[in-house]
């Protein structure tokens, strides 16, 4: 594995050394935790691993109907077969939903009234990446508990074995993108939107969305300058909504005078936007639009994890609202969604997550929103971004041994109990003055710490970034 | 320590119950060592009807894309199209999915190489020893190839069988003939081929379920329904093929079963007829064979029992027709494998050619009497079993290649382990049915005096 590749989830300046690549490189390239199961194929990812949580996700929800789709990377066939064989030895019924984004999936799960399902893709992750994402009977991810509880059936693997007779000897394919548009035009006012007839560019990153996007866009009249959307293309950059993947997003936009540019990850959860002024925004700005535009409506309970922009606190409090803040994933924020009644939500990201549409990540949902906005206000997205607050967040990690990680997170706690410095304990630590935060946690896909700053000024973001780095390494 | 009879991994590949000892990851380890062993280059499979076969076909293909092989898929066909389309396709190897004649709860990965040959004893033993090793051939996600499916192989397979032997002579009269293909592969191509070749069809059993609808193996016993459909609707003659369409047997007009055995004496009979040339059999093979060689002046050679050796004497003796004598006739012009199907067009032929009926072709032949017998056996005792009647039978010649063979003056007998299942085989042949039983009981009280379990 190349040191780029180990290095794909960092934001900010790295503090790795060289040597601490190479033995990384091993301990990186498998991470099975509460989000799934994720390694690169060809080392770690192998096709006897996805059989074995396959069987163990077959066992878990004691057979049934389990739907099956991934996204475009070549791996894609293997894991597939590997993920239906295991599912078919322990009696699942398995449907095929070919390649799909994940919340087409989400969605089928409930339509089709599925145990639950399996969704190949690595999501933002780079192409040698794969990874198993488990959805449960209400299309939501595995919470914390629930995933646990799946990781003690694997490795515990004593698996569910369905006999000659029992075993199904067919699975059947079925169109998942089609309901998902239905669902999606049902959500939205089609025909206000149809009306402004919006010139639209959209990455799709050549992956699942490329089934989805162009003809959602279509359905709302948009004038659509699709790129990238050759699902049997290799993924033109990594497919991940940010500053250097949306420079050719943006010289569309341009040439093409677009209102607006959607750049997509690999499976539809994760949204960017460029202005229709050629402004990239930064992808913590996805959920904070989404959320000026839904609070202006109408007001009601924000639900976003604990590290996303403090824009979402002064937005909310423009409009009289609260928000809801959760541990780092997505299914904590979905469940709290559903506790809170939230009427719009996500993370930092670029995940937002729609109720009229799911409780989940949709970046197709996230687009209507826009686009509906757009063209019942007539105000230009620039303009809509402009009233966001801005501030100066940095991200920055520190690789540590895998043995020395958790101690180190707790001598932090002790420190800052004994200094009764206050802090939330959600997920991690993190430290809030008036002008801004720090958060520090453990990754759930790395053997690093993830600090996080946010400030109103770039001076007193790096200050912070200095205290907290201090800290950590003391 | 408690035994695992659902299991068996051997040269001849790997078998076992679906539901215990077959499991997923067991089969994506052996096609991963299969894709190893063949480096990577294109793999060709097919399975049998089987309701376990979608869950081995996913976890083959798993293991096999993971080496970097590219895949072509034939799904549901019988196990001699897979060896066609090896050939067809030069590709580096096939894994045929089925238990052949196990009952419905076992299936089985069958490995064929480049050659479209199963895996000779050498190619096995290095197989098997990737597979234990378990250091397989991984590639990165951009290296690994799809799935590629293959729709027209079987209509291949047919074609391929016309254009050596033509249909049928026109202006003889028009056969009609029975088909039972076992619910199995041979359901989708077998009716297809007696069409091609221009005879009649009543055909049973053909929904490919993977439903036994009878015992698997094309013995007299199994035949019940297929000998009725003969007699009801008249018909010349009945054909009843295994669950992966590599073993034929026939029924006369008469709606008898004729016996297994002599599906490769009438092939060879055609085929010695159009083109002189050796025949190849295993040991356990009729004598009546070396009388219709005998008859048109060839020589007939004798190798070890499985397909797999009696190829590759066939190869070596530069042989015009071979097989066994369960069935499995195998014609290098058209397939250098056991083909159902290739049985069946020589036999039709034959009939047309000479106007004979089954009974008539049959009156014609020495009619030797065969019984075979199982007798369950402890894998760890077979030695010991095969080292006694070696010694006891020490004044009369003997065959010692695989079990032990011995030929007395009136009849011969073989005793062998099985590769695929906990017993010893019994066969005995002998001019007459009281003197096969006399050698039968004589062996069987000798070994069971040994205690088998």
């Amino acid at each position: 594995m190349s040191p780029d590749r180990a290095w794909k989830f960092a934001n900010g300046a790295s503090e790795l050394s060289l040597e601490f690549f190479h033995k990384k490189a091993i301990l990186n390239s498998l991470k099975i935790g509460i989000s799934g199961v994720r390694g690169v194929v060809g080392e770690t990812f192998t096709p006897e691993l996805a059989v074995a949580f396959a069987q163990a996700f077959g066992s878990y929800l004691d057979s049934g109907r389990i739907l099956v789709c991934c996204d475009t990377r070549s791996s894609g066939p293997m894991v597939f077969a590997a993920v239906v064989a295991g599912l078919l030895a322990t009696g699942c019924e398995v449907v095929d939903l070919g390649v799909c984004p994940t919340p087409s999936l989400q969605i089928a799960v409930r339509q089709l009234m599925a145990e639950g399902g399996i969704s190949i893709t690595a999501g933002h992750n780079p192409e040698p990446w794969n990874a198993l994402k488990f959805v449960r009977s209400d299309g939501l991810y595995l919470n914390a508990m629930q995933a646990d509880e799946l990781l003690d059936i694997f490795h515990q693997a004593e698996f569910a074995k369905a006999r000659w007779n029992g075993i199904h000897s067919k699975v059947e394919r079925r169109d998942a993108v089609a309901p998902h548009l239905e669902v999606l035009a049902n959500a939205f006012d089609v025909e206000a939107i149809r009306q402004r007839r919006l010139t639209v560019a959209v990455d799709c990153c050549n992956s699942s969305c490329s089934l989805l996007s162009p003809r959602w866009l279509a359905a709302l009249g948009c004038n659509v300058l699709a790129i990238n959307d050759d699902p049997t293309a290799p993924f033109p950059h990594a497919p991940e909504p940010g500053t250097e993947t949306m420079a050719q997003l943006r010289a569309v936009v341009g040439a093409g005078h677009a209102d607006i540019g959607f750049a997509h990850d690999a499976d539809g959860e994760r949204l960017g936007i460029v202005t229709e002024s050629g402004e990239i925004l930064s992808e913590e700005a996805t959920l904070a639009i989404a959320s000026e535009i839904q609070l202006s409506r109408e007001t009601g309970p924000v639900v976003t994890n604990i590290s996303t922009s403090m824009a979402i606190d002064r937005i909310a409090a423009r409009h009289g609202a609260t928000v809801i803040r959760t541990p780092v994933g997505q299914a904590f924020v979905s469940e709290a969604m559903i506790e809170a009644r939230g009427v719009v939500g996500g993370e930092g990201s670029g995940g937002v997550i729609v109720p009229r549409v799911q409780w989940t990540h949709d970046s197709a949902a996230a687009i209507g929103l826009i686009l509906e906005h757009l063209a019942r206000t007539e105000e230009p997205v620039s303009a809509l971004a402009a009233r966001l607050p801005r501030f100066t967040m940095l991200k920055h990690n520190i690789a540590v041994e895998p043995d020395r990680i958790h101690s180190l997170l707790q001598r932090l706690h002790e420190e800052l109990k004994q200094e009764k410095i206050d802090y939330d304990e959600t997920d991690g630590i993190k430290v809030s003055w008036q002008d801004g935060w720090v958060h520090a946690r453990i990754s759930n896909t790395e053997s690093i710490i993830r600090i996080i700053v946010e400030a109103e000024t770039a001076v007193r973001a790096h200050e912070l970034l200095d205290w907290a780095r201090d800290r950590v390494k003391r | 320590m408690r035994a695992i009879p659902s299991l068996k991994i051997s040269i001849s590949g790997v078998r076992g119950v679906v539901g215990e000892s077959l499991t997923p990851t067991l089969l994506v380890r052996f096609a991963q060592a299969f894709g190893t062993y063949t480096g990577p280059g294109t793999i060709v499979i097919g399975r049998d009807t089987r309701t376990s076969g979608e869950m081995v076909r996913q976890a083959v293909v798993a293991g096999l894309l993971s080496t970097g092989c590219r895949v072509v898929d034939l799904d549901i066909c019988p196990v001699p199209t897979v060896q066609l389309l090896v050939r067809e396709r030069r590709a580096s190897g096939g894994i045929a999915i089925t238990a052949s004649h196990n009952p419905a709860e076992w299936n089985a990965l069958k490995f064929i190489n480049s050659a479209g040959l199963f895996l000779a004893d050498a190619q096995a033993r290095q197989l098997l020893d990737i597979y234990h090793q378990g250091g397989y051939r991984k590639v990165s996600g951009g290296e690994m190839r799809a799935v590629e499916p293959s729709a027209g192989a079987v209509d291949l397979h047919i074609k391929a069988i016309i254009d050596v032997l033509g249909p049928l002579p026109a202006g003889a009269r028009k056969l009609r003939v029975a088909i039972d293909s076992c619910n199995g592969a041979g359901s989708i191509v077998g009716p297809r081929l007696l069409d091609a070749l221009g005879v009649e069809v009543v055909s049973i059993n053909v929904t490919p379920d993977g439903l036994f609808p009878r015992g698997a193996e094309p013995v007299p016993e199994n035949l019940g329904a297929l000998c009725a459909a003969v007699r009801e609707h008249g018909c010349d003659v009945g054909f009843a093929q295994d669950m992966d369409a590599d073993r034929l047997a026939i029924v006369s007009e008469n709606g008898e079963p004729i016996g297994e055995e002599y599906t490769l004496v009438l092939a060879t009979q055609y085929v010695l007829g159009r083109e002189r040339g050796p025949v190849v059999a295993n040991l356990a093979t009729t004598d009546a064979l070396d009388a219709v060689a005998q008859s048109f002046g060839c020589p007939i050679y004798r190798s070890k029992i499985g397909e797999a050796n009696v190829t590759e004497e066939m190869g070596r003796r530069g042989a015009v027709i071979g097989g066994e004598g369960n069935g499995g006739v195998i014609f290098p012009r058209i397939n250098f494998a056991r083909d159902s199907l290739v049985g069946m067009a020589l036999v039709l032929h034959l009939m047309a050619e000479t106007g004979q009926t089954i009974s008539g072709l049959m009156a014609e032949l020495p009619r030797p009497f065969m019984l075979k017998e199982k007798m369950a056996c402890r894998s760890d005792k077979i030695r010991s079993v095969l080292r006694m009647v070696r010694d006891e039978y020490m004044q009369w010649p003997m065959d010692l290649r695989d079990g032990v063979k011995v030929m007395m003056p009136d009849g011969w007998f073989l005793v062998r382990g099985s590769n695929t299942e906990p017993i010893i085989r019994l066969v005995v042949e002998a001019k007459s049915e009281e003197k096969a039983r006399q050698i039968i009981e004589e062996v069987r009280g000798r070994i069971s005096e040994m205690g088998l379990n």
